[in-house]
């Protein structure tokens, strides 16, 4: 399912979330500071977002792909405190700072290579 | 419209007469008990094996001198003394014989003194041959290798074990089968007759009812006294397990019973005429095609319904005369991936009509339940979709155990077996569709032709994800394994649902025997054995086999492995091992995030299989299987992989270990 049409089905979220996600469109690919991308690694890994996501957020049967994500922070924060399937993550577990450095993190990951980079994917 | 081709068998339960030790005799005159049975594969080997008998110079009755030398009494010995040490008839010969006209070619056994007759009886009077005896290190092995091989043969082997721990450790395996609706005989042994039995362990080893553990989870059982009692129950047992909803079935082979001499009894053995599978009712099935036809998005959805190709080809006309997707749910291969048709499960979204196939769990596909504080249920599909069911799940079915799932009330509910029902349903689809409604048909095509091919780009598109991820992305395991088996006749004999579903997203599977579907009961120590027992059925076909096989899973049943090597069935295992049981993790994950107590460092205790590592290699090694690993650098997964593809191509089991991604 697209994170579209599982917001819109959380009725209270649809018009905030998209709201932030355009406007948060273009902001969201500044750089990085390093620090807080290995922070940020370290969270990812102690808060078990890579249980469901994979460790380098790339998704699967579990939790769907984050990396590299398309949302603006207040986006992503949103979708890990008030989830659907997901387990929600409060602030007395994961702070907003943590969560920024998870962002961070999730932010910094590369796009993969292209599929004609990859002759096992070439399947047809 | 192709009739429903179950092979014919012989005329109804036919009986014969016999007179035991005539041995030559009966093993030459068994017929093929089995190529009734049903699917694909199924009949062949046995009819095959029936001819080849009825050839054997040994089909003459004995001439009067071998019964003569049979009766001597050896020399040396008084009759009396020739009694009490020697048995002429041991009532095990006969059971064998029983055995042997039904048609198991194989027995999955761990030795018991229970049954030490039937076993001598096998391996001597029977030659080991047809049945053929596996031997297992464990019961729930045997049990789980019967049931992989069911899913790619079409015919049930045979449990052998003690009555008591015997079947105590096969029952979770027996669950699983009884789940995944695979048929199989357990033959239990059993001393009943106190007074017989020989102190100590013997009496440890007999029970009153000791099938009683596992009869929530069989169709049948019964404890024969008698020879003529074990023909015909057996026969009635074979029956039984065949009949959809097919499963396991039991009966107890008392001890004295198989060891006793059976003299001159005269007794009779059957060929079993196995039931055709029942179809839906007509009328209803006419009304199920009129909804269809006036749907503007029918759905079907397809789980434990094709028994072999033909099942396949069936549904491809269906769904093709509707121009209506398939959501295959994969408890058999049901349907070509490669098809347009063939589509994901949010396809149930948008049908107005749902048409379920042998649906495990009906109510699952229109609802789901959230695994919240509050397990408040959704439903998924439209509020107005019609629901046809088409299925044999209410024909047979247990009140303890509940994998029967949630009750759906399903619009229009029709007793049978689906495959069996297909032909007729097509039939009706095509004879009831006016003009007006095949004009359509071209539009519904070309959507979902579009929907196909996007799904297709996004599958390789996702696979690219985490491709130079360490530990290895399941997606690039898979592609990788495709690499190697692409150029063979492959079958994958695991379920692809801990890999994130990338054997059914990235590999084209048009074939019945390439996938076998999931465990059923999803009790862990399926993987490995059941495996072992789908390659053994592979073997004969010559095919390549290979196993994605979970490293928790394997921990449950790893002695599997020395079966392998030592029936020498070829057979490629490759590890998901993402080091512990991950699906725990998560459940732990959830508890504590729901909680707020967070899980830092917790989320390792009671989950993880680390520290110290397992080296599967090694294990794999110590039990005669060529063995490497642990992989971790993804690019080493392809040449490893290479290199174990030869040593399978060579006849023997291999083993990669691969540390993967957890999903
Ligand atoms: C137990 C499994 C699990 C864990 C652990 C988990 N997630 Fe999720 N996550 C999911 C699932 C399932 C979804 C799908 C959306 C939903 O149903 O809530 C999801 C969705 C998301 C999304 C939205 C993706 C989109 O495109 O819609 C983000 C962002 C996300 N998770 C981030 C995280 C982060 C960050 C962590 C760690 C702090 C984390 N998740 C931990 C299961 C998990
Ligand atoms: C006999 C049995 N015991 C326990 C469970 C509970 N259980 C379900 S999944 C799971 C983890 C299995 O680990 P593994 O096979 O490695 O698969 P993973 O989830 O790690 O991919 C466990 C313990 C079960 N299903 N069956
Ligand atoms: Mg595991």
């Amino acid at each position: 399912m697209s994170a579209f049409s599982r917001i819109a089905q959380s009725p209270g979220l649809a018009v905030p979330v998209l709201l932030l996600w355009t406007l948060g469109w273009a902001l969201a690919s500044a750089e990085e500071p390093a620090d807080d991308v290995r922070k940020g690694r370290a969270l990812y890994v102690s808060q078990q977002c890579w249980q469901c996501h994979g460790h380098e957020g790339q998704g699967g049967v579990a939790g769907n792909r984050i990396a590299p994500t398309r949302y603006p922070y207040e986006a992503f924060a949103r979708l890990v405190r008030f989830t659907n399937l997901m387990p929600a993550y409060s602030p007395k577990v994961l702070s907003d700072e943590q969560l920024r450095l998870i962002y961070a993190y999730v932010r910094s990951m590369p796009e993969p290579p292209p599929l004609e980079e990859i002759p096992e994917l070439d399947f047809d | 419209m192709k009739p429903d081709n179950q092979p014919h068998p012989a005329p109804s339960d036919r009986e014969e007469p016999a007179r035991v030790n005539r041995r030559d005799f009966l093993s030459s005159a068994m017929a093929a008990g089995l190529a009734a049975t049903g699917a694909g594969a199924a009949g062949k080997a046995s009819a095959r094996q029936a001819a080849d008998n009825a050839q054997a110079p040994g089909a003459l009755p004995p001439t009067a001198a071998q019964e003569a030398m049979e009766s001597e009494i050896p020399h040396g010995y008084s009759a009396d003394q020739a009694r009490e040490y020697f048995v002429r008839n041991p009532g095990s010969d006969f059971m064998l014989d029983v055995i042997r006209r039904l048609g198991l070619e194989y027995i999955a056994t761990n030795p018991g003194s229970s049954f030490r007759g039937l076993q001598e009886s096998i391996v001597n009077y029977g030659g080991n041959q047809a049945p053929e005896l596996l031997t297992c290190v464990h019961e729930e092995q045997a049990a789980a290798m019967a049931h992989g091989y069911y899913k790619v043969s079409g015919k049930p082997m045979g449990v052998l074990c003690h009555g008591t721990v015997g079947l105590q450790h096969a029952s979770m395996a027996v669950y699983n089968a009884w789940c995944d609706r695979a048929p199989m005989i357990l033959l239990a042994g059993n001393h009943l007759e106190a007074t017989e039995r020989r102190a100590g362990v013997e009496w440890s080893h007999s029970a009153q009812d000791c099938v009683r553990v596992i009869r929530d989870y069989i169709k049948w059982d019964d404890m024969p006294l008698s020879l003529q009692h074990y023909a015909e129950s057996m026969a009635r047992a074979l029956k039984i397990a065949m009949t959809p909803p097919a499963g396991p079935v039991a009966v107890v082979l008392d001890g004295h019973l198989q060891e006793a001499e059976a003299g001159n009894q005269r007794l009779s053995l059957f060929s079993v005429s196995v039931n055709q599978p029942p179809t839906g009712n007509e009328a209803a099935v006419a009304e199920a095609a009129r909804w269809l036809l006036e749907a503007e998005s029918p759905v079907i959805v397809a789980d434990l319904m094709a028994r072999d190709q033909e099942g396949v080809e069936r549904l491809v006309a269906l769904a093709e005369a509707l121009q209506a997707p398939v959501v295959n749910q994969f408890g058999r291969m049901n349907f070509p991936n490669t098809h347009y048709l063939s589509q994901g499960s949010t396809a149930v979204a948008q049908a107005d009509v749902v048409l379920g196939l042998e649906l495990f769990d009906v109510w699952g596909v229109i609802n789901t339940v959230r695994d919240r504080v509050h397990r408040d249920s959704v439903r998924k599909a439209r509020p107005d979709a019609r629901v046809i069911s088409i299925g044999s799940n209410d024909l047979f079915t247990k009140s303890n155990y509940q994998n029967f799932q949630r009750f759906y009330p399903s619009d229009l509910s029709i007793a049978g077996d689906a495959q069996a029902t297909l032909p007729m349903l097509t039939d009706a689809v095509l004879s009831g569709m006016r003009p007006a409604r095949r004009a359509t048909n071209a539009a519904r095509e070309a959507r979902w032709r579009e929907a196909h091919s996007l799904a297709r780009a996004q599958a390789l598109d996702e696979a690219r994800y985490g491709w130079n991820a360490s530990p290895v992305s399941t997606a690039r395991l898979y592609a990788e394994l495709w690499n190697v088996v692409k150029d063979r006749d492959w079958a994958l004999v695991s379920d692809d649902g801990a890999q994130s579903r990338w054997a059914r997203r990235l590999w084209p599977i048009d074939r019945h025997y390439q996938y076998i579907g999931r465990s059923g009961g999803a009790g862990l120590g399926y993987g490995a054995p059941a495996a072992i027992g789908a390659a053994l059925a592979h073997r004969a076909e010559g095919r390549f086999a290979v196993n994605v096989q979970k490293d928790g899973d394997l921990m449950y049943t790893p002695g599997a492995f020395w079966t392998a090597a030592y029936h020498r069935i070829p057979l490629l295992t490759v590890t998901h091992n993402n080091q512990g049981y991950h699906q725990e993790f998560m459940h732990l994950q959830r508890m504590a995030a729901r909680r707020q107590r967070g899980i830092d460092s917790s989320w390792r205790v009671g989950n993880e299989l680390r520290n110290p590592d397992i080296d599967f290699s090694r294990m794999a090694g110590a039990m005669g299987v060529w063995g490497e690993g642990p992989i971790t650098d993804p690019d080493d997964l392809g040449p490893a992989l290479a290199r174990a593809a030869e040593v399978v191509d060579g006849g023997e089991p291999a083993f990669v270990d691969v540390r993967c991604q957890p999903r």
